[in-house]
């Protein structure tokens, strides 16, 4: 199929979405992630699924459409992702930064990743039309786990929140700053009972913790305590040694806390954790089965 | 246990494997796996000593993973050879481990024995070990491809394109395994699993590269050449994530992944 198609063509499209993205990135600037924000990112999937299922459909009927789904469109794209991410890789990033000082806002980079998306979709339909099981359950663990990952991590961004809150000992504390030094108030106050630094006997840090009391609204209390790497959680919320005070070291009467709620994180962890089942199928199988059948 | 005494441990270990490669161009299989294995148990001695010296797993330094990649190594070897009967593999593996042993013996990284808090985590060892083993399977396959691009006079032969292929596809699933247990580990410790740091944009990169190749050889016709330079530049890309990071501009003082000045992972 798709004869005269070659992955010369497969550099043409990628080039062509690279050009787009300029031309975009010129005339628009970089992308807003923030428009993106519930439920602008369940439209967009929307759509975007739609137009996925489409582009199949149509691809019975248009070589062009259907040459998205074949190795020389898929490779050509990986390799503009290689290329664009390593120019992200050499350069300096920053989040107010411009075209290659932002990336992750940078038209031809997003939309190489869309592309890359949009193929995975259409090989995950193809290969579930034509479902067989040892063929395709690491098939699909590898290329949907992808698919649901990628797309669920970037749509899902803009409804993410991450909130510093200032605890000081025994006063019981629900105002947060945003990334933006907003003040918000939350639905849950915690209470510093106690912040606790442990050192090595050379004096570099062993344990940053703090000893909390939470109370919610919904009217839970309860004790915790919150390590570097063992996040409290209440709520969809997880609690996250931040910081403290210093200046005081151990004797810190305040400590900083990190509020993080992802409402995407199960789907994202869905992707990732076939992604990992999908792997271990590659070591178990590895390259020759393929070229067998 | 200390560094002073990894010079006896690599010696030993070093002599049984290079044993174990002797073997195996003679075809003494009993002897190659024998002394081989008995290299390893060696090697993996030490390295649990220190562990338990240590208090915490020997994985925080770059001296301290190239003990896990001088361990890796001839275990991929032993494993290739076990499945493919490959006479050289083991002289190749040896040699490479040869290489990191002595870049550790002559320009040792010393290691203090505290480990920071952020590093304290039952995704450390797993996140780490997954990765070395990762980067000991693609640079066999990188070996490959340079002797089969380079060295070999005659036409490669398809078992050795195959041979290729699974050392990819292993060191591909562990290079899988070890950047998601990393996202897991990050959610943990940072609050989020992908942050684009310097260092998970690289991941990021290899991972794509590896891809590039195992698609490449899938496809129809492609030119087998041009697979095996891809491996090249993909070894290239994953040595900028291992280690050549800490030498990019882009990266100082933005990777949260630089643990003082000896950095790992």
């Amino acid at each position: 199929m798709s004869k005269s198609f070659s992955l010369f063509d497969g550099f043409m499209i990628g080039g062509g979405i690279i050009v787009a993205g300029l031309l975009l990135q010129f005339t628009s600037g970089g992308v807003v992630w923030d428009a993106l924000a519930w439920p602008a990112n369940a439209i967009v999937l929307a759509v975007f699924i739609a137009i996925i299922i489409a582009i199949y459909l149509l691809g019975r009927k248009f070589d062009a459409l259907r040459f998205l789904g074949t190795y020389k469109a898929a490779i050509p794209a990986m390799i503009y992702a290689v290329i664009l991410t390593i120019i992200m890789g050499l350069t300096k990033q920053t989040v107010d930064g411009t075209w290659l000082n932002n990336m992750l806002a940078f038209w031809p980079l997003v939309l190489i990743y869309m592309y890359i998306a949009v193929i995975l979709g259409i090989i995950t339909i193809k290969h579930t039309i034509k479902f067989r099981w040892k063929r395709d359950i690491p098939f699909l663990l590898n290329h949907l786990g992808l698919f649901i990952a990628l797309v669920a991590a970037t749509l899902g961004n803009a409804d993410m929140q991450r909130m510093k809150m200032i605890t000081a000992v025994d006063q019981p504390e629900w105002r947060v700053m945003t990334n933006n030094n907003d003040i918000q108030e939350l639905n849950i106050a915690i209470e510093l009972k106690k912040f606790i630094m442990e050192t090595y006997d050379d004096g570099s840090p062993k344990r940053f913790a703090s000893k909390i009391n939470i109370y919610t609204k919904s009217g839970k209390s309860f004790t915790a305590t919150v390590d570097v790497n063992k996040p409290a959680e209440v709520d969809g919320w997880k609690i996250y040694q931040y910081g403290y005070d210093t200046q005081m070291g151990a004797m810190s009467n305040i400590s900083i806390l990190e509020l993080v709620r992802d409402p995407w994180l199960p789907v994202v962890y869905t992707g990732i954790f076939m992604m990992i089942a999908g792997a271990v199928t590659l070591f178990f199988i590895g390259a020759g089965r393929r070229k067998k059948s | 246990m200390t560094w002073e005494s990894f010079i006896y441990f690599a010696i030993v270990a070093v002599v049984l494997w290079a044993t174990g490669a002797w073997a195996a161009w003679k075809d003494k299989k009993t002897i190659a796996y024998g002394t081989t294995i008995a290299g390893l148990l060696v090697f993996f001695g030490y390295i649990v000593a220190m562990w338990v010296s240590l208090e915490r797993p020997p994985l925080r330094t770059m001296g301290e993973t190239r003990l896990w990649y001088s361990l890796f190594l001839p275990l991929a070897g032993i494993i290739v050879y076990s499945r493919w009967r490959y006479k050289w593999i083991l002289s190749f593996s040896t040699l490479m481990a040869l290489v990191f042993i002595a870049i550790n013996i002559f320009k040792p990284e010393i290691h203090s024995k505290t480990l920071m808090p952020a590093l304290q985590s039952p995704w450390f060892a797993p996140h780490v070990i997954v990765y070395m083993m990762a980067y000991a399977l693609l640079g066999a396959s990188a070996l490959m491809a340079i002797y089969l691009l380079f060295f070999k006079k005659k036409e490669p032969t398809e078992q050795e394109y195959e041979i290729t292929d699974n050392l990819v596809y292993a060191g591909l699933a562990f290079l899988t395994i070890g950047m998601l247990f990393g996202a897991l580990w990050a959610k943990e410790a940072w609050g989020h699993y992908w942050s684009w740091d310097p260092k998970e944009t690289w991941a990021a990169i290899t991972w794509l590269a590896y891809l590039v190749y195992v698609h490449y050889r899938l496809m129809p016709r492609h030119r087998k050449p041009i697979a095996l330079a891809t491996l090249i530049v993909a070894f290239v890309l994953l040595q900028v994530c291992w280690w050549g990071i800490n030498y990019l501009p882009s990266a100082q003082g933005s990777s949260v992944h630089t643990y003082g000045t000896e950095s790992t992972q």
